[in-house]
């Protein structure tokens, strides 16, 4: 603190006494005044492109809007028609169960490799599969997706031409509803799993050595020292990659739009999906609105559940 | 902390004033090149590179009217939606373009909400378009009406046809078919080709979209998945440029969902025998991409292609001789489907006249051989189709695109109701479980595919 500041608050209070105590001190004035200063360019920001767009996403979805013509009030109109839709109502299903699917293998995949690679690798391999597990990450989800139909093509893609050398006939992978949905949610984890896979290696890492070696001596070892010595220390990461990666697969579009088009039938179609082409394809962002509002608050949903549960069963030593 | 003094407080804000004055054009796009000057603004359907293509175009209509600056402004998409949804957002922002480039797909949607109808233009100037008129196909035209009012001028098209790799045909000790050979015939030619086939081969490649996917399996059998009717209107067009035809209305109109007739139902049988035998494959969705590199490969012995296949198949170092093409087989009739494309003025232009003016240049001899130097479409002028794919480029019967709207003259645009991406959503999410789901699951699918065009036709 420097000396001004000091003198000025040393002579506050008495300044503050004077008047009875109900001002606050020149000096305090000026360090709320700068709080706000520092805070401006974010909360402005945040206001401009987070705050505003919600407010009006949310103001949207009474009325019906489709960009050329002016909006018109339609009260609870689009959220009727969404539970009517059973597009909307598909898509829905779709994306619970894909974020149930997604979020378990993703969290078992990255765990998994992360103790892997943390407790049996030398230094140097243990570099190369980090960055190598991550490197999907950084990858465009579109590109990644359109390489993968390719790959998955049914008549001349790769996979099956490698299945047909173990006399295993061309699969659907893209044009039948299970195999669309595998492949969907094969894409989806390959790319995502290695933003959980670092933030379990930090966990496992964070481990002391001491309390591996002192279960040992008690005999713990194997499977049961993970169920009751690694899980538990690595449940408070576990909170933070199974909130992040229910959010982010909550919000799936890119490998179903590019890979499937949402189909065969409504097969991988998803919330996000069908926001994008109420609005930019069928011109009913009201619609479009009530679905983003209806997915936001699935998502509170499920994060407040899941902070309500991690009361439970995460261990914070 | 440091204490902030007033002194430095007002430094602070004053250089945020400052520096936000300062990018001020930059905040609010002001320093987008073009933007607010005072020029015709077209969007076209491509990349940069594909605006820049079009400068030849630009030179040649500024010779004629030095005084309309022109700005082509280029719109990427994945598709025709995409980039009329990147249209409608230009609209939102309060920078529409004063003309579009819009195909078949967006013809009605542009003409009921946000284009100006041409027909004072083309009254006003018939003596000069007549002679556009007389070599242009009236089936072209009447794609183009909408509900009485003429809203583009083709400057390009693509009926679908059958392009087939030469080698499979002679492979399986075949000829070239006759033009009105049956399904029977095309099923044969299948059976043949995918038996003297070696190696991985698919007699009939497909893509599940509204070009070339199983609307010409619907049209061959003098069906589709939408009814279709005529708007009345129309006739000061008829009467004007085509007195010799009977008058064709004023435009098409589909808004009905017509799934489940037995004649549909027909055409999605046939499919789903061409599949389930393996001479047809799993419809690919998008847009085809992987086409050209297959056909080149010579994994496919048949696809549905047009005039535009041409260029693509040539950069493909694809030989003109080792392709050709036919039409589409015969089931209960042989009518074809097409594409076609044009440019449209935007109701919201207060540059009409240039815009017309522009329209009218596009669509003469010289606009159109400038804008079509390549075999990258077929041309709505028939006698441009000469010196396009007769100079060596095309493929032996290269006259097949033109003379597709000729031969058959019921051919026409393929469904595109205003709703069209609800409605091409609805069709293609549909047909890979229609047809996939053995000879019993195609009218279920099609019951889920009747469904969900209704409500896509419902759709505001």
């Amino acid at each position: 603190m420097s000396t001004t500041t000091a003198t000025t608050t040393a002579t506050t209070p008495a300044t503050a006494a004077k008047r009875g105590g109900k001002a606050a001190p020149r000096s305090q004035k000026r360090g709320r005044l700068l709080i706000w200063v520092f805070l401006a360019p974010t909360l402005i920001g945040l206001g401009i492109f987070s705050f505003i767009p919600i407010i009006g996403s949310v103001v949207l979805a009474f009325f019906r809007w489709d960009i050329i013509t002016p909006p018109q009030f339609v009260g609870v109109d689009n959220f009727v028609d969404l539970a009517a839709n059973p597009t909307v109502r598909v898509s829905f299903f779709n994306t619970i169960t894909f974020v149930i699917a997604a979020v378990i293998i993703q969290l078992a995949v990255a765990l998994g490799l992360a103790i892997l690679v943390q407790s049996r690798m030398p230094d140097w391999l243990r570099t190369f599969f980090r960055s190598s597990l991550f490197f999907p990450l950084i990858l465009s989800a579109a590109s990644v997706s359109l390489i993968m139909a390719y790959l998955f093509n049914q008549e001349f893609g790769l996979v099956n031409q490698f299945l047909n050398l173990f006399g295993i006939g061309n699969i659907g992978w893209l044009t039948t509803g299970f195999g669309a949905k595998v492949v969907v949610l094969f894409v989806y984890v390959w790319q995502n799993f290695g933003f959980t896979f670092l933030l379990f290696i930090g966990g496992v890492s964070a481990i002391p050595k001491e309390v591996y070696e002192a279960s040992s001596i008690d005999g713990v070892t194997g499977w049961r020292q993970f169920r009751h010595v690694t899980l538990p220390l690595v449940s408070p990461t576990m909170l933070v990659a199974s909130v992040m990666a229910i959010i982010s697969a909550l919000q799936i579009f890119d490998q179903p739009y590019v890979l499937t088009r949402g189909g065969p039938g409504n097969e991988t179609r998803t919330a996000v999906m069908v926001i994008y082409e109420s609005a930019f394809q069928q011109l009913e962002f009201g619609l479009a609105s009530a679905v983003g509002i209806v997915l936001t608050l699935l998502i509170m949903l499920v994060t407040a559940v899941q902070f309500q549960l991690s009361k439970r069963y995460v261990f914070y030593g | 902390m440091a204490d902030l003094t007033r002194r430095a407080m007002l430094a602070a804000i004053g250089l945020g004033i400052v520096g936000t004055a300062v990018s001020w054009p930059r905040l609010t796009a002001r320093d987008i090149p073009g933007r607010g000057e005072d020029a015709l603004t077209i969007t076209v359907f491509g990349t940069a590179q594909d605006a820049m293509q079009r400068q030849g175009l630009v030179d040649g209509f500024q010779k004629l009217h030095p005084d309309i600056p022109v700005r082509i402004v280029a719109v990427q998409g994945q598709d025709w939606g995409s980039y009329f949804a990147k249209i409608l957002t230009m609209i939102a922002a309060g920078t529409p373009p004063d003309v579009v480039t819009t195909a078949t797909e967006g013809t009605q949607l542009f003409a009921s909400r946000m284009a100006y109808p041409i027909d004072e233009f083309v009254q006003r100037d018939a003596a000069d378009m007549k002679e556009y008129f007389d070599d242009v196909h009236p089936s072209l035209i009447e794609s183009f009406l909408y509900k009485g009012n003429l809203f583009q001028l083709p400057d390009n098209f693509n009926a679908a046809n059958v392009f087939y790799n030469t080698s499979a045909l002679e492979r399986a000790g075949l000829e070239r078919p006759n033009d009105n050979w049956t399904l029977d015939d095309f099923l044969d030619v299948a059976r043949k080709m995918e038996g003297a086939a070696q190696g991985t081969f698919l007699s009939y490649f497909w893509t599940n979209r509204l070009w070339g996917g199983v609307v010409p399996w619907l049209y061959i059998n003098q069906t589709s998945f939408l009814t279709e009717e005529k708007a009345p209107g129309g006739e000061w067009l008829w009467k004007q440029f085509y007195p010799n035809e009977t008058p064709r209305g004023g435009g098409y109109l589909w808004e009905n969902a017509d799934a489940l007739n037995d004649k549909t139902v027909e055409s999605f049988q046939v499919l789903e025998r061409m599949v389930s035998e393996g001479l047809a494959a799993n419809p690919a969705q998008g847009g085809g991409s992987e086409l050209v590199a297959l056909f080149a490969s010579g994994a496919v012995g048949m696809t549905p292609a047009g005039g535009f296949w041409v260029q693509g198949l040539s950069e493909a170092n694809v030989g003109n001789d080792e392709y050709d093409v036919t039409y589409f087989p015969r089931m209960r009739g042989q009518r074809h489907q097409f594409g076609a494309g044009g440019y449209a003025i935007m109701d919201t232009s207060p540059r009409k006249e240039e815009a017309w003016q522009w329209l009218k240049y596009c669509v003469s001899v010289e606009g159109m051989s400038i804008a079509h130097s390549q075999p990258d479409s077929s041309l709505p002028r028939k006698t441009l189709n000469d010196k396009l794919y007769g100079a060596g480029l095309g493929p032996a019967h290269w006259q097949v695109f033109y003379d597709t709207l000729e031969r058959f003259p019921d051919t026409g645009p393929f469904p595109a109701p205003p709703q069209q991406a609800a409605v091409e959503s609805a069709l293609i999410k549909n047909v890979v479980p229609t047809i996939t789901d053995g000879p019993e699951g195609v009218r279920p699918g099609l019951e889920t595919m009747q469904r969900d065009l209704e409500i896509a036709l419902r759709s505001r």
